[in-house]
């Protein structure tokens, strides 16, 4: 699937990506309104590695920094924290996108899960958040909300950058 | 390899020194316009809610009010009062007056967060309505935070129950002293209280004014639970705070006031915010 995406050129679709971006830290800031769980991925980093992974010709770190800094002001945590675990991804990312990009979906996904594992890992070093009983369990199952959420996330986003290129 | 180092400064930067103060401004200056919209479909939800209310229970509650404001303007004569007696007594004691007035402003909550990250709060009020990082917010019942970063129209506040907040409080029976440390979701540790102090349950903590950043005596938690173990010469005390942290739509923030200015009202926007002195 992903394949087939990406004889488009980034700036055919670069409005697309930013509304991308725009809508994902949206939604981020949504759930994290009131009581978050923490069992919902960050979607603004799973686009963020969906570009990456699907626009070759870019490394997107410097989007990585960028958003990271946006969550490190979002999250309250120290300025620059999230931005270096976005890094540290999307550099995972681009080293092995190429492999990545032949994956049938359900390996994606699978990838997808262990970034998300790479990143919950990553999170509790660096702020130890709190869990208590009822956090412990939805922290450490995100990873497979993750995998749950890449095949949506990428029908929806491969069928946009489609539609915005041939428009 | 420089977004990484850049990274790797920032966190450098904000750890060490205050000197991305006045850029997590500007970027909460960004992002401000992005919590209005996802708080949009909650204050949608709460105004339909609203518009539908019985028009009875209306009338019930303006009169609950009303007897409300009745009381709290007797109990106001009372602390004039006070205020003369006590200030007469530090002069006969020969002490300089402690008594400090604080300035209010009032704001309403736009957007909060209790997640195992952090737990703030988001308020309409900013910089060009002369709140600073510090200034402590409180409700109704008792203090809810402290002020850590403004914008020109919004601020934030960290709540006394996030990891990184420390209050020093006493306890208000024995005025026994100690700090007060967020430990996540919606609880509190006292700490540095000795195995020997007479702490009961259901004691309150109040703000005990040292550090000079909190004013003294107002309300902050009470204790819920007490441990004696280990070879710790501290008690483990558990504290739920006082205020409604997130059932609260609006919030005080007090400041230092200028001496010279005189008891005044003014209202300050069509919103019924009010600023008192």
């Amino acid at each position: 699937m992903s394949t087939k995406s990406f004889h488009i050129h980034l700036s055919q679709v670069r409005w697309t990506i930013i509304t991308a971006y725009f809508i994902a830290f949206i939604l981020d800031t949504m759930m994290l309104l009131g009581y978050s769980t923490p069992i919902l991925p960050p979607l603004t980093l799973l686009v963020l590695l969906y570009w990456s992974a699907n626009f070759i010709d870019r490394t997107h770190l410097f989007t990585a920094l960028l958003l990271g800094v946006l969550a490190d002001t979002l999250y309250q945590t120290t300025l620059g924290a999230h931005a270096l675990i976005y890094i540290i991804l999307t550099f995972l990312m681009i080293r092995h996108r190429l492999r990545f990009r032949t994956y049938p979906l359900w390996q994606q996904a699978f990838s997808i899960s262990l970034y998300m594992l790479v990143y919950q890992s990553l999170n509790y070093l660096f702020f130890s958040p709190v869990l208590d009983n009822s956090d412990f369990v939805p922290y450490w199952s995100m990873p497979a909300i993750g995998l749950i959420a890449w095949p949506f996330l990428s029908y929806f986003l491969g069928k946009f950058s489609h539609t915005a290129a041939h428009s | 390899m420089v977004a990484f180092i850049l990274a790797i400064s920032l966190m450098a930067a904000d750890h060490y020194g205050q000197l991305t103060g006045s850029l997590r401004s500007t970027l909460l200056t960004i992002i401000n316009p992005i919590e209005q919209i996802a708080a949009l479909p909650k204050a949608i939800y709460i105004r339909a809610t609203t518009d539908f209310t019985n028009i009875n229970d209306l009338q019930l509650k303006n009169k609950q009010l009303k007897t409300e404001l009745l009381l709290l303007r007797a109990k106001q004569l009372q602390l004039t009062n006070l205020k003369l007696e006590v200030k007469r007594l530090e002069a006969l004691l020969g002490t300089t007056g402690k008594m400090t007035d604080q300035s209010i402003q009032i704001a309403n909550i736009t957007f909060y967060s209790n997640n195992p990250l952090s737990q703030f709060l988001s308020i309409n009020k900013g910089s060009l309505k002369g709140v600073k990082s510090q200034h402590t917010v409180i409700d109704s019942k008792g203090i809810m935070g402290q002020i850590i970063n403004t914008t020109p129209t919004m601020s934030r506040v960290l709540l006394i129950t996030d990891p990184d907040h420390q209050i020093p409080v006493r306890v208000q029976r024995t005025a026994q002293r100690g700090i007060l440390r967020g430990t996540g979701h919606n609880t509190t540790q006292l700490r540095f209280i000795p195995k020997s102090s007479a702490v009961k349950l259901g004691d309150i903590l109040e703000s005990s004014g040292l550090g000079g950043i909190f004013p003294a005596g107002y309300p902050v938690a009470t204790i819920t639970a007490i441990q004696n173990e280990g070879d710790s010469p501290y008690l483990d005390i558990t504290a739920e705070p006082i205020a409604q942290l997130y059932q609260s739509h609006k919030v005080l923030i007090l400041s230092e006031s200028d001496p010279s200015s005189e008891m005044k009202s003014t209202k300050s926007d069509t919103t019924g915010d009010l600023d008192v002195h």
